[in-house]
């Protein structure tokens, strides 16, 4: 036998490739039979599979991509991923051989893509190294870990109340109006501004298109674009791009989850995504159930927000946090969708129109809100002074909707609504204005140690603001400290007395 | 009554079309008792499915020009080894406006080889 060497084999095989008769092979084809409101039947294509890609031979030359969602015995029902009027009945559909997937990585990071990928910034082409699956199944328990770090919002009532932790899925729930997405907006921005490094994964379902080119415009501005990826649909794409928006969003998350680093989601809204499969399922014949949604808008939600997890330390550690924005009518929590992603989530964050117009920004309410995991991902300094926050002023509230009949009160019931006034007043926060860590602590810190209990309520916002301003210009060095949240502001620590002792001198300017 | 399922009626009508009985008219009688006669196309589609896969072929051939025996004996090859046929027949057509080659459709797969795709596949692909 001839001698084989390494180069004769290369050489060989090279031959081979241009000998090669390359004969087509037989595909297998299918035909539409009915098309319209952007569904397709097609007869044929036996072969195939749940949400494989269908391409379908449009009437002007283009192959138009459908995705199969229907198998039945007789027919495929499958739903347009572009506009229907280039498909006609009759035409040929052939088979992609793939699912769903979109570009993900670093690439997309400061852009704006449709749910395909397809960038929507009039930017160049994306060039992804890699793709992900837009449907793809959650890390199983063995990959998973507690939810332990924090993920700081910047807004104080959600970080001392209600703590979200990396890897946790926390409900932003509320009517129209009332600052849902303003929340949402807020946490990307305090990403960049603490320099936490997490990435941003905005999925805008449905939106006005302009909201969209508005929050661009406040994430270039803030500097924060170029750590998150806008996945955009607006109310004029066919419903088979509203429904895949946080599937491919969560997939482009996906990618920094399983490389070691953290994402956060924000799927705005997921009433609208409910609404766009609704629309999908009641053209696809399936039959309607409660609301008229479909059997399985449950697992709709289920499987999507199941994928945002704290993964194992053997899987690289890596989390993706999920803001999920679900708007109610009239405050009714129990409706359909509501309930089902209210007992999906790690907790809700629930606020209230009566609030808002109260003035009382954001409207969280303390009472109906609640974070189920994120109590051991809370910072350790921010946790001791908020412990007692909540409860503190559900009472207040409680208290106050009494104390309105104006009867006599007891010293003790009147100091405890002054107290809880403070606090209100100290919680509200303008938008695009996260705090850090520090200005947290020493905010939440002096009004409930009683530092500002001369200072009239309509004045607290000052004397927070020049007590913030004193601290960090005299003790700029402790606040550094403070701010890595590893250390326990009590009563007799170092850092409680230097906040108290400035406080106190603050307060002074501001008593009547 | 149930609506009898296309692909059950396409079994049955391929059946017993194997067994030589034709009961192509009682297939019509039914569609138009059922009123699915609409249907009539895509049920003869899935019977010629059905009869593939009992190794019975029909194939529609279209080229530009009539194929030489050479040629269709070629393709009636190809079809029996790729789709595992004992029987293989052909309904042939031309139409000049494919250019050149062939395109075989049978049974829910199609080789479509003529130059009319391939022109169309250059311009789409940009080159």
């Amino acid at each position: 036998m001839a001698e084989l060497s390494v180069t004769e084999l290369s050489q060989e095989l090279r031959d081979a490739i241009a000998k090669l008769d390359v004969t087509g092979d037989l595909e297998t084809v299918g035909v539409v039979t009915r098309v319209g409101d952007g569904v397709a039947w097609v007869h044929g294509l036996r072969s195939a599979g749940y949400s494989e890609v269908l391409l379908i031979e449009g009437s002007n030359g283009e192959t138009v991509e459908a995705f199969a969602l229907n198998l039945n015995e007789d027919e495929i029902g499958a739903v347009l991923l572009g506009s229907d009027e280039a498909v006609r009945a009759g035409a040929k559909v052939t088979l992609k051989g793939t699912v769903l997937d979109v570009p993900v990585g670093p690439e997309l990071l400061g852009r704006v893509v449709d749910p395909l990928g397809n960038p929507l910034d009039g930017g160049p082409a994306i060039m992804a190294k890699q793709r992900g699956l837009v449907e793809r199944e959650a890390v199983g328990v063995i990959g998973r870990k507690h939810v332990h770090e924090p993920m700081m919002t910047g807004i104080m009532s959600i970080d001392a109340m209600f703590p979200i932790g990396r890897g946790q899925r926390e409900l932003i729930i509320g009517d129209r109006q009332t600052g849902k997405t303003a929340i949402a907006i807020d946490t990307m921005i305090n990403q960049g501004r603490q320099k936490t490094g997490v990435i941003n994964v905005y999925v805008a379902i449905g939106q006005k298109l302009s909201k969209i080119a508005r929050l661009v415009e406040r994430l270039k501005e803030e500097g924060v674009m170029d750590q998150t990826i806008i996945v955009a649909t607006g109310p004029s794409d066919p419903a088979s791009l509203l429904y895949l928006a946080p599937y491919a969003g969560t997939a482009m998350g996906e990618y920094f989850r399983d490389n070691s680093q953290h994402a956060l989601m924000i799927y705005d809204d997921l009433t609208k995504h409910a609404v766009a499969y609704r629309q999908m399922s009641l053209l696809l014949r399936r039959p309607p159930g409660r609301e008229a949604f479909p059997g399985d808008v449950f697992y709709l939600h289920s499987r999507l927000l199941e994928r945002s997890a704290k993964l194992s330390d053997d899987l690289g550690a890596g989390s993706l946090t999920a803001l999920p924005i679900i708007e109610t009518q009239a405050g009714d929590i129990s409706a359909y969708v509501p309930t089902n992603v209210i007992s999906i989530t790690d907790g809700q964050i629930f606020l209230e129109t009566d609030l808002f117009n109260q003035g009382i920004r954001p409207a969280i309410s303390a009472g109906l809100s609640v974070s189920r995991v994120g109590g051991d991902a809370q910072t350790k300094s921010v946790k001791s002074v908020g412990s007692h926050l909540k409860l503190g002023l559900s009472q207040y509230r409680e208290l106050a909707s009494f104390a309105q009949f104006g009867s006599d009160l007891d010293e003790a019931t009147k100091s405890q609504i002054e107290k809880g006034q403070r606090m209100t007043e100290l919680l509200k926060q303008h938008q695009y204005t996260p705090a850090s860590v520090w200005e947290q602590v020493a905010s939440i810190h002096a009004v409930s140690e009683g530092a500002f209990d001369k200072v009239p309520v309509s004045k607290i916002k000052e004397a927070q603001a020049a007590l913030l301003t004193r601290l960090w210009t005299d003790h700029k060095k402790d606040m550094q400290e403070l701010t890595k949240g590893n250390e326990k502001v009590s009563a007799d620590s170092k850092y409680a007395k230097l906040i108290e002792k400035t406080a106190k001198t603050v307060a002074k300017g501001f008593e009547d | 009554m149930a609506k009898l399922s296309r692909r059950k009626i396409a079994a049955l009508w391929a059946s017993e079309l194997l067994k030589g009985r034709d009961i192509t008219g009682q297939v019509a009688a039914y569609l138009v008792e059922s009123r699915r006669v609409d249907e009539a196309t895509l049920i003869v589609r899935d019977t010629e499915i059905a009869l593939a896969e009992h190794g019975v072929v029909v194939a529609d051939l279209t080229s530009a020009y009539a194929l030489s025996a050479d040629s269709r004996e070629a393709i009636e090859k190809f079809l029996a080894i790729k789709m595992n046929a004992d029987k293989v027949a052909f309904r042939e057509s031309t139409e000049p406006s494919v250019i050149g080659g062939v395109r075989i459709e049978t049974a829910g797969r199609q080789l479509d080889a003529t130059l009319k795709t391939r022109l169309n596949q250059l311009k789409a692909s940009k080159i």
